[in-house]
């Protein structure tokens, strides 16, 4: 082979290569940008039209109203804004419980299934891994038989006298409940000044009993995948790190706290961001489950944004609810890489195991 | 939830190492190690209790599927029904569309799976290897596409299909669901894994980008196509708001959608827990499968998912 | 053709299914219509230009239906009108009828002729959606009902059917608490009285679901309505108040359970498998009674009277036609064979179905004479509104009713008030 051809050859390798790259990309391009890209474009028209389900929403059939469906959502009079609001309400319930338990339950079951000298670990971890690979559709339904008012719970409960409620039916706040046990019924006048067409009250009212249930689901199909998450981080900590840390007297949950926690960071930021993302989008299940019943205490945005595509024939307005629900979520989740960033500083320099020292610190992190 | 994807745990694979402590003595030790069997015992107690817990629901579900409606009702822990019947699997598969709505969702399933195999690899091997003008661009937004949350697709990706007149139909079905941002960015990743000299080699001797692409780097991509497959497999055969603004006929209704109504009380016809479990069951039985042919691929993640 | 236009979906992938065969019977037809869309004139007008109903091609009728008995009494009235008119008419059945519906209006290929419900109607009236035929029918309609389906003034849809709320008891639970015929209740007190004793543990002496669609009965006997003689929203009211309190009352004593703190799913269900003795239900329950419980038996009586006298709810659907249909002569000229006397006696022979029009009273009190019941409130039962909007304030009621045990009647209906006001002006 000649040095003059090689350099030519080269050149036409490259050319040949831009050629074959845009031609691999672009059947991706062309789905993702019709199905990700002109959608949510498209969705922005509609949600500043009035379109109302009949005819071509591009070409006419539908006017620009500016930004009336998003005002009546935030300031409007009627139903909007306040389903709006419960369904915000609903929903922040929901994210406030499901994150920190689906994080917890999570790392402490992949710490028990990291431990080597637990026998059976293998099959545990099957176990706990199986509910997120089945569909929502089918644990819906499951549990729903499950928290029936004489279903398998309520026996369970029974066992231990205990008369469980008639879950997936009840409306009452757990808040609520709690507070009428002490023998508050009715809000204190402050307190029915409304919100976004809500009683301050009624947003204090915590997540219905029905609601309860949509939280255990999320935990229970949620856990197992987040858990493969923290034992792949659990099992890159070397064994060395933790023999050293026993070694030095710390106990086990010491170690825990100030080095395996320390040292899962990355993995909680991630863990945390997903469960944010998923949480706010719940829809599967109360499709499948309670359709907003009871009380609306399940409608959650997502749902209320279809409902009121598909069956109210106000897409304006269900498109408008889609992307303010995508601030909610990217307002959260800059939000929380902000808190978790600033407390970041120091986490991941490497450091020497000092239990003592390190407590506050530790202390702020658990 | 999905599996998880490779990537979002490799990057975890990158937790900076503390330095170790130094050595303690041998006396602490032993008196350690006894208060180490007992908590080694709690913990499998633990374990085993945890276990159970998270196995029992799929238990109770196929006992109840067996058991006639008002057996169910009565005894909703039972693990043995008092008479084994068959009447709601015998519903499902004789008397209701049940069998059209599981061959919907395996035709879609297969479809998507295939398509998203070829189409992440192909786009995935682009991105990796093949330089060409706005690969940066591409790849930016592909980043920017997969943090747009489902949820805000659901109206959207309605008046698209419906514009591309595939509204209630397979095509409307299987099509969109072949976007897949993630699948591309782990196909992507994979192929920057693999060394280029292997490919240099094969375009030394005059094989085209597809040629290479196709008969040598395709093949060295099994583990990381198997990832796929198991995404989109378990990502298709659970999809349901999909498949709820894509179609309306109920010759096109997939399992999820045929289930949930059910659930829901569309063909109200009182509770039948019994056949709800069972169609919950047997829609639960594809995943099942793969998960526990592919068990060791998915679970094995220190070693498996973290190589890709 | 750009990508972004709207026409009938073409399924090419189930050429057998109507829509198929309609795409391809009228192909010119939709060609032109394409071309129409394609510069920009909207979806919107094309139809009224093809709707004369020249084009032939099958129609597509969409029901949801409440099991095999109805497909089939609607499949057989379907093919007697074909063999008459020559024109195909194909049935499908939804599993969610409005959700089908909006999508097929949205994706601009509706079904032909459909059920519609009151709650839907005003929405699809108002956005054009329906083929306003009223004028087209002559046939004499209980005038009640048809207040459901007018829209601007102007009747847009007919009946197809009708039905009251009545008191449904189960005799063998009444008997066994030591009750009579003469002791069917015809007052509040007098159903408070009977229902406490026909609760015992976990069963209630009578349930209800809780929706304005059985409570409302209560509100007309006390005198209340959702909207005044004007259409305005009116809820805030002493009336309904007292209805409220009423029905509060009697969750409080037990007397009555609403279906899902039974583990019932609504409740006729509740009534057939006897965790409830009464139930307040429409005539749609007996049919489902005779499926999932024929051996119950029970006896149907009027709503007992409240403050102000008898009051109950009417309940109907209404057979739309899509203005975007491509044959809506035909659409219509079905829809008056399905609400003929003949056919209505059909229906209600082999359903239950209790008929829209006057004409068939004394034949259908003949035929079911334990059903009079549901006849006897037709004169005075209250309808749904016809306002756009009041499906979601109708869900509202619903979603606080569920929570009435907890609440003040007062704070209810003043919530409700609110969000009615809003859409009624």
């Amino acid at each position: 082979m000649s040095g003059i051809r090689l350099p030519r050859r080269r050149r036409s390798i490259h050319s040949g290569q831009a050629a074959a790259g845009w031609l691999f990309m672009a059947p991706a391009i062309v789905l993702l940008g019709l199905f990700l890209v002109i959608p949510i474009a498209m969705a922005l028209w509609v949600s500043v039209s009035d379109w109302g389900g009949r005819g071509n929403p591009f070409t006419g059939a539908a006017h620009f109203v500016g930004g009336r469906n998003y005002a009546e959502l935030l300031t409007g009079d009627g139903l909007a804004r306040r389903d709006f609001a419960t369904s915000l309400r609903n929903n922040a319930y929901y994210v406030l419980l499901v994150v920190p338990l689906q994080t917890v339950v999570a790392l402490g079951l992949a710490v028990l299934v990291n431990r080597k000298v637990l026998r059976g670990r293998g099959l545990a971890r099957t176990a706990f891994y199986f509910p997120s690979v089945t569909s929502s559709v089918a644990i819906t339904v499951v549990f729903l038989f499950l928290f029936t008012a004489s279903g398998a719970v309520n026996r369970l409960l029974g066992y231990l006298s205990i008369e469980g409620p008639n879950w997936i039916n009840d409306p009452r706040g757990v808040v609520h409940l709690a507070l009428s046990a002490v023998g508050v019924d009715s809000p204190p006048a402050a307190l029915r000044s409304p919100v976004l067409g809500l009683d301050v009250w009624d947003w204090l009212s915590g997540p219905s009993v029905a609601m309860c249930v949509f939280i255990v689901l999320a935990v229970f199909t949620t856990s197992g995948t987040f858990m493969l998450l923290f034992l792949a981080a659990l099992q890159n900590i070397s064994a060395e790190v933790e023999e050293s840390a026993q070694v030095d007297g710390a106990t086990a949950w010491q170690r825990l706290r100030h080095i395996t926690v320390p040292m899962l960071r990355p993995t909680l930021f991630t863990v945390i961001t997903l469960g944010l993302i998923g949480t706010w989008q719940v829809f599967d299940q109360i499709y499948t489950g309670s359709q907003g019943a009871p009380g609306k205490t399940t409608l959650t945005p997502a749902y209320l944004s279809y409902e009121a595509s598909f069956t109210s024939q106000e897409w304006g307005r269900g498109a408008a609810i889609a992307f303010l629900l995508f601030a909610i979520i990217v307002v959260m989740t800059l939000l929380q890489r902000m808190v978790l960033r600033e407390r970041d500083t120091g986490g991941r320099r490497p450091r020497r195991l000092r239990p003592s020292a390190t407590a506050p610190k530790g202390g702020e992190q658990a | 939830m999905s599996f998880v994807p490779a990537q979002t745990v490799s990057e975890q694979a990158a937790v900076e190492q503390p330095v170790a402590g130094k050595a303690g003595s041998g006396k602490a030790r032993r008196g350690r190690a006894a208060r180490h069997k007992a908590a080694s015992f709690a913990g499998g107690l633990l374990l085993l209790v945890l276990a159970l817990a998270y196995v029992s629901p799929f238990l109770i579900s196929v006992a109840t599927s067996f058991k006639t409606t008002a057996d169910a009702t009565a005894h909703p822990l039972s693990l043995v029904p008092e008479t084994v019947t068959t009447a709601a699997y015998r519903k499902l598969f004789l008397n209701s569309d049940f069998p059209l709505w599981f061959a919907n969702s395996a035709v879609v399933t297969v479809a998507v799976t295939a398509g998203r195999v070829l189409l992440d690899s192909l786009a995935g091997y682009a991105l990796a290897r093949l330089p060409f003008r706005g690969r940066g661009v591409v790849y930016a937004a592909l980043v920017a596409v997969m943090a747009v949350p489902s949820v805000v697709l659901l109206i959207p990706r309605f008046l698209v299909i419906n514009s591309l007149q595939m509204y209630d139909s397979y095509a409307g079905l299987i099509v969109p669901l072949l976007a897949d941002a993630a699948g591309i960015f782990i196909m992507k990743n994979f192929f920057e894994s693999i060394p280029p000299s292997v490919e240099e080699a094969a375009r030394m001797d005059g094989a085209g980008p597809f040629r290479v692409f196709w008969s040598v780097v395709l093949p060295m991509a099994r583990p990381a196509l198997i990832t796929i497959v198991i995404l989109s497999f378990q990502g298709s055969w659970n999809e349901l708001s999909h498949f709820i603004t894509a179609s309306q006929s109920p010759e096109l209704f997939t399992l999820t959608k045929g289930v949930a109504q059910l659930s829901a009380g569309a063909l109200s016809q009182g509770t039948q827990y019994p056949l709800k479990l069972g169609a919950a069951v047997v829609m639960t039985v594809p995943v099942a499968v793969l998960f526990f042919v592919f068990q060791r691929r998915i679970m094995n993640t220190g070693a498996g998912a973290v190589k890709e | 053709m750009s990508p972004l236009t709207f026409r009938p979906a073409q399924q090419a992938e189930r050429p057998g299914r109507g829509v198929g065969r309609r795409a391809l019977l009228t192909g010119a037809g939709a060609a032109a219509a394409l071309g129409v869309t394609g510069c920009g004139t909207g979806f919107r007008d094309s139809p009224a230009g093809s709707g004369g109903g020249q084009s032939g091609g099958p129609l597509r009728v969409l029901i949801g239906s409440s099991g095999d008995a109805e497909t089939r009494a609607v499949r057989a009235a379907l093919a007697d009108w074909s063999k008459r008119s020559g024109i195909e008419a194909r049935l499908s059945v939804a599993a969610d009828l409005p959700q089908q519906l909006s999508q097929g209006m949205a994706a601009g290929s509706p079904p032909d002729v459909f059920y519609i419900a009151p709650e839907e109607f005003a929405a699809y009236a108002g956005n054009g959606s329906l083929e306003p035929y009223g004028a087209r029918m002559y046939d004499d309609f209980y005038p009640s009902l048809l207040e459901s389906f007018r829209y601007e003034g102007k009747l847009v849809c007919v009946p197809k059917d009708s039905s009251t709320l009545a008191l449904f008891i189960n005799d063998e639970l009444w008997r066994r608490a030591g009750l009579t015929a003469k002791d069917y209740p015809g007052t509040w007190d007098e159903l408070h009285a009977v229902a406490r004793r026909l609760s015992s543990g976990r069963r209630a002496g009578l349930t209800f679901d809780p929706q304005w669609q059985r409570v409302g009965a209560f509100m007309a006997q006390a005198g209340g309505h959702l909207v005044d003689r004007r259409g305005r929203a009116d809820v805030d009211t002493p009336e309904n108040e007292k209805a409220l309190a009423f029905v509060k009352e009697m969750l409080a004593s037990k007397a009555l359970a609403y279906p899902g703190a039974l583990d019932a799913g609504w409740g006729g269900e509740a009534f057939g498998n006897e965790s409830a003795a009464m139930a307040v239900e429409g005539n749609w329950t007996v049919g489902a009674l005779a499926n999932d419980f024929p051996d119950l038996k029970y006896t149907v009586v009027p709503l007992p009277k409240g403050p102000e006298g008898p009051g109950t709810l009417q309940f109907t659907n209404g057979w739309g036609v899509a203005a975007d249909s491509a044959n809506t002569t035909a659409a219509v000229d079905l829809v008056r064979y399905l609400v003929s006397a003949n056919a209505q006696m059909t229906f209600a022979k082999k359903l239950g179905f209790m008929p829209s029009i006057e004409l068939l009273d004394e034949r259908w009190r003949k035929e079911f004479p334990k059903q009079s019941a549901f006849l006897d409130g037709v004169p005075y039962a209250q309808g749904v509104p016809p306002v756009k909007g009041i499906k979601e304030v109708l869900a509202e009621f619903g979603a606080e009713l569920e929570g009435l045990a907890g609440k003040k009647p007062k704070d209810i209906l003043r919530s409700v008030h609110s969000a009615l006001k809003a859409v009624t002006g």
